[in-house]
């Protein structure tokens, strides 16, 4: 093994939505900063091969290939967001295998390149607020947060200033507002739909999606195209990646390096110091290990990566995995259920169409147990319903009967509004749901390979019956001549690329992997940034929040270190 | 890449002119973009022999005519359809299929005493109807399949036949630019675009 110190202040594990923060972050801040990433080399805009690929030059004009997906891609290719425009970011699962229980799966969907997921997200931006915070102490599922929304506010206006967050301000509690640009415009139907929302579900409301995609030019990156399909990339930089936006604000101080093709093995411990003290790495291309040396280590290797590493760096001190005197390490497991809800069929606003593809839908927030439990339900917490418009045509009615020039006069035009209500729901942090390492399946790297023992649980259901009820309501007061239901979550929990917990938070040490600065308890040199220190789930999309929490960690980090206290 | 770049790189993209045509220079990586790639079904390799091509030729023709704007022969159709059936159907799906082809062969000779893309256009409707209605009962007519799920694996002849030449057809460059509208690069939203009663939709399947 070689041993590289080149005296980094800081050691980044992952190039993704936290890591690409935490990169930035110090580095401005002055540190000199590795970041490793265990996805091989992707350079913005020119490696983003799939943009702009009209159907016709893509294989199989769209189809997509069965045989490949199947042997290589079982996992990865359930993904809304793979195709051959976007596969070179995913990873392969044939390669980089997990243990995946058929009778109680769990999807595990992984990037693996520079930039992780933040190429391929979904880019919806949503503040927590503090009933998200809250949640924990007040009904008693999981352990209080140790920080408030209060706490975080400042952060989520820091984060959102750079990356660009377009939305309509609404000034509600339960959806605190971001710093917005102005928000993208809605088709007329939507627009119809709100009006009668508002009169028939005054209790709703509906608003644009808020999302990390840029309404107008915003710090050298430009204003979107409205080409449509954000996760081929965007070689205009118009919606927020860690490509596009934080990982070059890191390279401009000059303080980065970035090696891709590193994956992270383990972390060794000095039991004298009770600091980390290496970063064993293996090149994923020639199989050489490497050591580097650095005075603080970020792990942002997303939820199941950091814990993974943290489970594979058990020591004699640390026999359970490194940072775990608590046992919580690996364990309260969290994702979104979502997926369809509902679908309503319009027949109003037949000639009025759109221009440009907008890469966003509509977001009704969360309207149950505001403020307080309400007696009257038999779940906690809540859910929000993000929904997309399209029009049927020549796909929907692919297999209409009938030929010739009726056939496709009818398929060549638009047909029906189609109003798709998605619910997110919030998961409970459970003891049960967890990931282990297993004892004796290893990877390629010689690394155990990660176990997941994560399901659904009664409260998720519940609160799925519940949306499905609602969106019923819903679709009834929006005019719908007709709508269909989900009955039940169709999905695996993993699905949702929402997985989060693993490595809590909170002030106990007896409790938490780590505390409210995102140290990990018994190891001040080491910090966890990414969905694996969440406590809880909210029900809104995450990204924001890590970016806010590894922002914050990062300012608390660098202080530790001018004071002489780390 | 400013926005000036961006666009003049686009606009090549799209129009799948040669760098040295459109007057500057692409790197070496940007050339194996998707966008740049030639289009699918001018991939080589030949698979039919002649009198099935153009049995094929006129199946999707019937089922995609040249009207006013161009048919499924004009968009490639039926390049792409023996591409598909010999590239990325399973061997029992191209069995399947190429039995049904050959059945309809011989059936159309024994009764019509010609071959399909003889006859009238009445005579191949009506051949291509009683096929429909003798697999109505297959699962590729439920309501929901868009093409963009599960493939169908046994699904007879004619829903196979019939996926491939709509699927091509619409996803062709003829298809999605002639009969729908495309628009690479719209550069803003509007979400009330006026639609005539005889507009068609935009393609792309945005993913």
């Amino acid at each position: 093994m070689k041993a590289i110190n080149q005296d980094f202040d800081a050691i980044v594990v992952g190039s993704g939505i936290s890591g690409g923060w935490a990169a930035k972050e110090l580095t401005e801040k002055g540190l000199k900063v590795l970041v490793l990433e265990r996805g091989a080399e992707l350079r913005h805009s020119v490696d983003y091969l799939g943009e702009h690929a009209p159907d016709w030059k893509l294989p199989y004009q769209g189809k997509k290939p069965r045989e490949l997906y199947r042997e290589e891609y079982p996992v990865q290719s359930t993904s809304y967001a793979f195709s051959e425009a976007t596969r070179h970011f995913f990873n392969n699962d044939k390669q980089n295998p997990y243990v995946r229980d058929e009778g109680k799966p769990f999807n595990w969907i992984r990037a693996n390149v520079v930039g992780g997921r933040s190429l391929l997200w979904g880019r919806q931006t949503y503040r927590w607020s503090e009933q998200d915070f809250q949640a924990n102490a007040q009904d008693g599922h999981g352990i209080p947060w140790p920080v408030s929304y209060k706490d975080l506010a400042p952060w989520y206006s820091y984060v959102e200033k750079f990356i660009g967050v377009s939305g309509e301000p609404l000034g509600l509690d339960e959806l605190p507002d971001s710093e917005f640009l102005p928000p993208m415009g809605m088709h007329k139907i939507e627009k119809t739909i709100k009006g009668r929302l508002k009169r028939k579900a005054p209790d709703l409301k509906l608003t644009m999606g808020r999302a990390a995609i840029l309404t107008q030019d915003h710090k050298g990156r430009a204003a979107c195209h409205y080409c449509g399909p954000c996760h081929r990339g965007c070689s205009t930089g118009s919606y927020f990646s860690s490509q596009s936006s934080t990982l070059p604000a890191a390279k401009a101080t000059g303080k980065l390096t970035l090696r891709p093709d590193s994956v992270v093995e383990k972390l060794i411990y000095d039991p004298d110091t009770k600091r980390i003290s290496e970063v064993r790495v293996i090149d994923s291309r020639t199989g050489e290990r490497f050591s580097f040396r650095s005075r603080i280590v970020f792990l942002c290797a997303s939820t199941v990566g950091s814990t993974q590493i943290l489970m594979n760096s058990a020591n004699e001190y640390f026999p359970e995995g490194l940072g775990n005197r608590s046992g919580a390490l690996g364990r309260y497991m969290m994702d979104h259920a979502l997926g369809m809800s509902a679908l309503g069929f319009f027949v109003d606003d037949m000639d009025s169409y759109w221009y440009g593809n907008r890469p966003n839908g509509t977001y009704i927030p969360r309207f149950r147990n505001l403020k307080q439990q309400d007696e009257s339900l038999d779940f906690v917490r809540g859910y929000g319903f993000q929904a997309n418009v399209v029009r049927m045509n020549w796909q929907t009615g692919l297999n209409k009967k009938g030929f010739g020039a009726d056939l496709k006069n009818s398929l060549r035009k638009p047909g029906m509004w189609v109003w798709a209500l998605s619910a997110f729901t919030e998961c409970l942090p459970d003891k049960r749901n967890r990931m282990t390492l297993h004892p004796t399946k290893k990877d390629r790297f010689g690394i155990p390979q990660v176990v997941f023992d994560a399901t659904w649980r009664e409260n998720e259901y519940k609160l799925w019956a519940d949306a499905v009820q609602q969106a019923d309501r819903i679709m009834k007061a929006a005019g719908a001549v007709f709508s269909i239901q989900q009955d039940s979550i169709e999905v695996p929990m993993g699905s949702g690329i929402h997985e989060m917990g693993t490595a809590r938070m909170g002030a106990d040490p007896q409790q938490a992997v780590v505390n409210a600065n995102n140290q990990v308890h018994g190891i001040p040199n080491l910090f966890v940034t990414d969905g694996a220190a969440m406590t809880s789930s909210s029900c809104v999309n995450p990204s924001l929040t890590y970016m806010a929490f590894t922002a914050r960690a990062c300012d608390f980090a660098v202080k530790q270190l001018q004071a002489g206290k780390l | 890449m400013n926005r000036r770049q961006f666009l003049e790189c686009a606009a090549l993209l799209i129009t799948g002119a040669t760098a040295a045509q459109a007057g500057f220079t692409l790197t070496e990586e940007q050339r194996v973009y998707l966008a740049t790639a030639p289009n699918y079904i001018a991939k080589p390799g030949e698979f039919l022999p002649a009198e099935q091509k153009a049995t094929l030729a006129m199946l999707t023709e019937t089922i995609i005519p040249r009207t006013e704007t161009p048919g499924a022969i004009d968009a490639g159709v039926p390049r792409f359809v023996e591409l598909m059936v010999f590239e990325w159907l399973t061997p029992e799906e191209r069995a399947i299929f190429l039995n049904g082809l050959n059945d309809l062969m011989a059936t159309t000779k024994e009764s019509f005493g010609a071959p399909f893309e003889n006859l009238s256009e009445k005579q191949r409707t009506g051949i291509l109807e009683e096929l429909e209605a003798d697999a109505s009962d297959s699962p590729w007519y439920d309501l929901g399949n868009t093409g963009m799920g599960e493939f169908v694996s046994d699904a007879p002849f004619i829903c196979k036949l019939k996926e491939f030449t709509i699927w091509g057809f619409f996803t062709s460059e003829v298809g999605a630019t002639q009969v729908l509208r495309y628009e690479a690069m719209p550069m803003r939203f509007d979400g009330d675009y006026p639609l005539g009663e005889d507009d068609s939709s935009w393609s792309g399947m945005v993913i």
